[in-house]
């Protein structure tokens, strides 16, 4: 469906056309019986007539040589080579570009000899690789708790930031606890208990009515609050609904609240209830003073009237002047409705909020063994909930005899032994930590199956950065989850817990969580587009100066100084600091939102991941379409719109968001953003710069001395062998994207100069004219590159651990069957949760 | 910048100076300790006060020319960089000469920023790896905390005024966690800064408005003392049967829940705890220069009351590209340290130098001001390591850092003078620190060569 749509829009651009070899390493045409002997009849002959120029006979450019090694036994054992070489053949990094390509029967031969002969990988044993211990991250550890406790604790306020591993803040060895961190457990185990779980078994109902349900003069609409200055008189009326018969508390919630204590404003309140005068008094200026009388009533089922009346005792004239910097002085009553509690006979109690969360029975039973097994009961459930498995019956005996300390406390009760007990179940290392077990493996060569709870919570993690729910648990408690599995993963797609995966993983992936946060100073951006940077730096400089000499003059007592000073300050505003230029949150938000948007869209959906680069519609607001320069979008709800048919926006690479955090913050950086695609997109970054070079992209002079533009410096660098071979890599890619500023607007000009054209050729060849034509090269000719590099990121964030070898030939088949389906989302996710990597775990041979 | 952000900046100012710090002497240790005959008393001056030790981290090198002063000896005078330090020349000493060899490229390649920052304190050269088995040193205050930890509240304290953390990679191939932390408590665990001033208060005074923070402090004790046991029994019961990195992982668990037990006996023996009578901080203030000036109160406050007698703070991560709207710089640091000699550029580095080093000074003259147990200063009781791991950010050198030595370590440095190091390791100035916080002659630590002489 979506090809013929796109091959219908762009007929000479359609992704199934254009020579795509599919390389797979599927196909095991060759036993590799003998990997030395095959070595030398099959690869061997390969790399002397390829490589050898350069890494054989001699040569050894980028310390790499074929021919240096002892013996035969000792190159084939060098894995990180290997691994280096299949990754430089398939992305067509090596042979350089000068040199002839090999054929594709040459790279298949020499795929399948690396991974079964070198790397020795066994598809019959899957090695699933070793993964490290996993504590919750402080998303993870927010998300959890506020399933399993029914609050929202504010991690990224609390907790220090995680470490990132890969690019990603889910990886078990980077993830360490800190005796900080460990500290910042033991009391967010306490204050989220305390907030979490009631104390009391038996409350008095109440519900609380907002100013919403009262109407007449002072009416602030459908809001909960309604403000009504001193000066003005109110009067509103409202009712109270009784349904069933008995004595009720009534309490009216209101305060006074002002700017300025001086203010003398006072009016007469009084508050009528069913006809009766609770409550009258003259209110006047006091910070935040409540006012809440409340009356006790006994009461038959109907309607009873309520009213408020406000009579101001000061006219307006005595309402002070506005004095210039302080604001509008106000005095005002804060109506915000009324509490109702009731019926106050025993009888009528209720559980407060969150308790049948907890506790499982009405009443705490009074015979001591009964007591006992009440809280076994309610711990087992609890514990058995907060760790994903089931708890053994000896920490169960542990949990109740803390629970029995606390409750035999001085001023303790069953409610407070429970809380005790439920801060050590948080606290602990099963609820910290993600312990997994396995299913029992009789052959001590293979690599176990996780058991089915480890299952759910891997899932539960990656699709949602939360606990398993209940449907999984019961699942894997029935031993049917791994049955199940596929129809489970697409209820858990569905589930809006999903967006969490979005957040985390395209959050981290393609860096949108820092979009919000990056600094780009719009004006100095703008200016330079422009061309007046130079003039405004001067500008900003002479406002700095004036500041700083009103400040002196104004010290010196000098008067007559500093009003010139400040009058050429005034000047200079008028003519120059109209125009406010803004990278407003606003924008920020929206561009975090549209990539996020998008990625769900196509993850939701089903949708092609090749979408995720190229496409002809996105999610947009007013204020982002008009940043993008898009008519037609009012509003700031975000929605899916289909870009005109000559829009460059259109799939994440000319999204705001990426534009943004590959900038520098006052100009675009063509290095960061080529390097961006290298890294997120094609999997193949450029080793990092020769150390003691700094970034030489900053240097702007030519070999006469004169300012160069951003692109003839990066042309000057390239001049350099030593740059040239990685910058060549880097440089055309990111220089495609000129047109974008570092806020991703649309200029034709850098500098004040016309930006030349944006066309350039990938290393591997192709050529583009344009940013539309890039995009079109990834999804087509370097469509593998793609595949790949996405499933290595998504499995990374997904186990919890750099790529290694032993997962080639999953990445392998997860490539091979995304080419068979156009790149369906759902077959990326699949693929990485059916592999072995994610199923299993790894067993060290004896 | 217009009038009314300078009213506003002058305003806070205004309450930084409000916000002084309370009097605190009766916290102090109340019987001088008296000198042992012989041995150095541990973290103890020679007048029976306690002796504090902190390391400051400014990231991405100093300008040399406008940091290093002129002269030598007692007879120097600062550069443009270090004047904000005038007032204070008695109590300082700017050393030169001093490396961090480790922290060069070496057979590791680029990531110059993760290696000046991850050897700082630690002297080694940390291990290259974007995350699967980071392995640095023990810190050269984790050594001292080690030895001196159970005679104050704190072992240690470490803070950080760089919350951020950026998404994607840290530097060229190396793990966060070599920028983002400057102490380590082992080779393979990274103490993990506390940044937000609250936070920090609250750990070290407790929770609530002044007078009831003893309580919520003691509630906490009391609430953690009677789930310890169960965790340690659970942490221990599941290590059992785990393996490799996973046994490792619960066993930094435990050490953070016998550092916390460690604590609670600490506590017990106390009668009574320091109460600042202010107002607990709101959180990060939104302006850098507060943010810093904040953070420094916060470590005033600990050494004020003893509650810890070492301390570091991460001012900001080595390569950090944070922009500086406070002195009107809207370009990164990091983007302007590789200024490859554009006047322009380099003058803006010079500006964010000074600027940091003020923030220093301010601290230095709080610490100043307050009296210790001996009537001396408490920065005259200190001995305080501000630097960086980077010395020209143009070019990524790491020899003759830009350092200076504040405090003067109870009587016994030799603060006021400019000493000229020549290529010693910054270790040898570390070691000779140990020596003097009573810490059992070491060996080594790092790639030593010997004490530094002269400090």
């Amino acid at each position: 469906m979506r090809f013929t749509m796109i091959s219908r829009l762009r007929p000479i651009h359609s992704r199934s056309t254009g020579a795509f070899a599919l390389v797979s390493g599927l196909a095991c045409s060759l036993a590799w019986a003998d990997p030395r002997a095959d070595y030398e009849k099959e690869i061997l002959p390969i790399l002397e007539e390829r490589c050898f120029d350069c890494h054989g006979d001699g040569a050894k450019k980028g310390s790499v040589s074929f021919d240096t090694f002892d013996s035969t036994e000792a190159l084939l054992a060098k894995s990180d080579l290997w691994v280096h070489v299949l990754k430089n053949i398939r992305s067509g990094t090596m042979p350089p570009p000068k040199e002839p390509r090999l054929t594709a029967g040459e790279i298949s031969k020499l795929q399948d000899w690396i991974k079964r002969g070198a790397l020795k990988l066994d598809p019959s044993n899957p090695d699933p690789g070793r993964v490290t211990l996993r504590r919750l991250n402080r998303v993870e550890y927010r998300n959890t708790i506020e399933d399993l406790m029914g609050i929202d604790f504010r991690t990224d306020e609390e907790f220090p930031a995680d470490d990132t591993g890969y690019g990603f803040d889910t990886i078990g060895d980077v993830l360490s606890v800190s005796p900080l961190l460990l500290e910042k457990y033991m009391q967010a185990a306490e204050a989220i208990v305390a907030k979490a779980v009631p104390l009391q078994s038996q409350v008095i109902r109440e519900k609380r009515i907002g100013a919403d349900a009262f109407r007449g003069q002072g009416s602030n609409g459908n809001n909960w609050e309604t403000r009504v200055s001193l000066y003005d008189p109110a009067d509103l009326s409202g009712k109270v609904t009784i349904k069933q018969a008995g004595t009720y508390r009534l309490i009216l919630n209101g305060s006074v609240n002002g700017s300025f204590a001086y203010d003398p404003g006072q009016a007469k309140a009084t508050w009528t209830v069913d006809g009766k005068q609770v409550f009258q008094e003259d209110l006047a200026w006091r910070d935040y003073r409540k006012v809440d009388p409340s009356i006790e009533v006994k009461w038959a089922p109907g309607e009873y009237p309520l009213r408020l009346t406000l009579q101001p005792l000061l006219g307006k004239d005595k309402k002070p002047e506005e004095k210039p910097g302080d604001g509008p002085p106000n005095v005002e009553f804060r109506f915000a409705g009324y509490t109702l509690q009731g019926p106050l006979e025993p009888g009528f109690a209720t559980h407060p909020p969150n308790y049948d969360r907890f506790f499982t029975r009405d009443q705490v039973p009074t015979e001591p063994a009964e007591k006992q097994a009440y809280t076994k009961e309610i711990l087992r459930r609890f514990a058995t909930r907060a760790f994903r498995r089931p708890v053994d019956e000896r920490t169960v005996d542990r949990l109740a005899t803390l629970a029995a300390e606390s409750m035999n406390l001085p001023g303790g009760t069953f409610e407070k032994g429970i809380a005790r007990a439920m801060s050590a179940v948080l606290a602990s290392p099963r609820f910290l930590f993600r312990m997994e077990d396995t299913l029992p493996e009789t052959d001590p060569g293979k690599h176990p199956l996780l058991d089915e709870y480890a299952l759910a919570s891997r899932l539960s993690y990656f699709l949602w950065s939360t606990m398993p729910d209940r449907t999984l648990l019961e699942l894997a408690e029935r031993g049917e989850l791994r049955k199940n599995l596929h129809a489970q993963v697409q209820r858990m797609l569905d589930d809006k817990r999903s967006d969490d995966l979005v957040s985390n993983f395209a959050g981290q992936w393609l860096q949108t969580r820092d979009v919000e946060s990056v600094s780009i100073d719009a004006r100095i951006v703008q200016a330079r587009d422009a061309g007046q940077e130079s003039e405004m730096r001067k500008r900003f400089e002479r406002r700095q100066q004036l500041n700083q000499q009103i400040d002196e003059a104004e010290k010196a007592h000098d008067e007559a100084r500093a009003t010139a000073l400040r009058n050429e300050l005034a000047e200079m505003r008028r003519q120059f600091g109209v125009r406010r230029i803004e990278f407003s949150g606003e924008l920020r938000t929206a561009m975090r939102r549209e990539a996020e948007l998008w990625f769900k869209h196509l993850l939701r959906d089903d949708k092609s991941v090749l979408d995720l680069i190229e496409a002809d519609e996105t999610f947009l607001n007013e204020t982002l379409a008009e940043h993008y320069g898009i008519p037609g979008v009012r509003g700031g709800e975000m929605r899916l719109v289909k870009l005109p048919p000559d829009s460059l926006r259109g799939g994440i690479l000319t999204m705001g968001t990426v534009l943004a955090v590959t900038s520098n913050s006052t100009r675009t950086s063509p290095v960061k953003r080529g390097l961006f695609i290298l890294d997120n997109l094609l999997g193949t970054p450029p080793p990092p710069p020769p150390p003691n070079i700094p970034s030489l992209e900053v240097s702007s002079k030519g070999h006469d001395g004169r300012d160069l533009s951003l692109r003839d410096a990066l042309a000057l660098h390239r001049e350099k062998p030593m740059c040239a071979s990685c910058h060549d890599r880097m440089d055309p890619l990111g220089l495609a994207f000129e047109n974008f500023n570092a806020m991703g607007l649309w200029r034709d000009k850098e500098a004040g100069m016309p930006i030349p054209s944006v066309a350039g050729k990938l290393i591997t060849g192709e050529s583009f004219n344009d940013v539309r034509e890039l995009k079109h090269l990834l999804v087509t000719s370097r469509r593998e590159d793609y595949y790949r590099c996405l499933t290595e990121k998504l499995m990374t964030y997904a186990i919890g651990r750099g790529p290694q070898p032993c997962d080639i030939q999953t990445v392998d088949e997860i490539v091979g069957r995304l080419e068979q389906s156009g790149g369906k989302f759902s077959v990326l996710l699949l693929g990485i949760i059916d592999s072995p990597a994610f199923q299993k775990r790894h067993r060290e041979t004896p | 910048m217009n009038l009314t952000s300078t009213n506003r900046r002058r305003f806070i100012r205004g309450l930084g100076a409000c916000l002084a710090l309370p009097a605190l002497e009766s916290f102090l240790p109340r019987s001088l300790a008296a000198q042992t005959a012989g041995a150095r008393a541990i973290a103890t001056t020679s007048s029976g006060a306690p002796l504090r030790m902190a390391f400051l981290y400014f990231p991405n090198g100093a300008i040399q020319d406008k940091w290093t002063p002129t002269g030598s000896g007692r007879e120097f005078a600062f550069g443009q960089t270090l004047a904000p330090l005038e007032a204070l020349k008695q109590r300082v000493q700017v050393i030169s000469g001093l490396d961090h060899r480790n922290a060069e490229a070496g057979p590791d390649g680029a990531g110059d920023h993760a290696r000046a920052n991850g050897t700082f304190l630690t002297g080694v050269r940390v291990k290259k790896t974007a995350g699967s088995d980071i392995f640095a040193g023990v810190s050269v205050d984790q050594i001292a905390a080690q030895h001196i930890g159970q005679t104050t509240r704190f072992a240690s304290l470490e803070l950080s005024c760089d919350p951020h953390r950026k998404s994607g990679g840290c530097d060229s191939g190396y793990s966060c966690a070599y920028e983002s932390n400057l102490a380590w408590r082992s080779p393979t665990s990274p103490l993990s800064p506390e940044s937000n001033p609250r936070l920090v208060f609250e750990r070290l005074f407790g929770s609530g408005a002044p007078g009831q923070r003893a309580a919520s402090l003691a509630q906490r004790r009391e609430q953690q003392r009677s789930i310890l046991d169960f965790v340690i029994d659970d942490a221990k019961s599941v290590q059992k049967e785990l393996t490799h990195r996973d046994k490792d992982k619960l066993e930094e668990y435990l050490t953070g829940v016998r550092e916390i037990e460690q604590r609670i006996v600490t506590a017990e023996r106390l009668s009574k705890f320091p109460d600042p009578k202010m107002a607990t901080p709101d959180g990060i203030p939104s302006a850098y220069d507060d943010y810093i000036r904040l953070m420094f109160q916060m470590m005033a406050l600990a050494f004020e009351t003893d509650s810890t007698r070492v301390a570091s703070l991460l001012l900001a991560h080595d390569g950090s590209n944070r922009v500086f709207p406070e002195i009107g710089i809207s370009e990164g640091h990091h983007s302007l340290s590789h200024h490859r000699d554009d006047p322009d550029m380099i003058r803006k580095v010079e500006q964010i130098d000074r600027f940091y080093v003020s923030q220093l000074a301010e601290f230095l003259a709080l610490l100043d001001s307050k009296k210790d147990a001996d009537g001396q200063s408490i920065l005259h009781n200190s001995m305080i390591v501000y630097g960086c791991g980077n010395s020209d950010g143009n070019r990524h050198t790491h020899t003759n850092l830009p350092v200076v030595l504040a405090g003067n370590g109870g009587g016994r440095l030799n603060a006021g003078q400019y000493l000229k190091a020549s290529d010693a390791p910054m270790c040898n100035l570390y070691l000779s620190m140990l020596d003097q916080m009573g810490v059992p002659s070491l060996d080594r630590f790092g790639d030593s060569t010997g004490r530094l002489s002269g400090i």
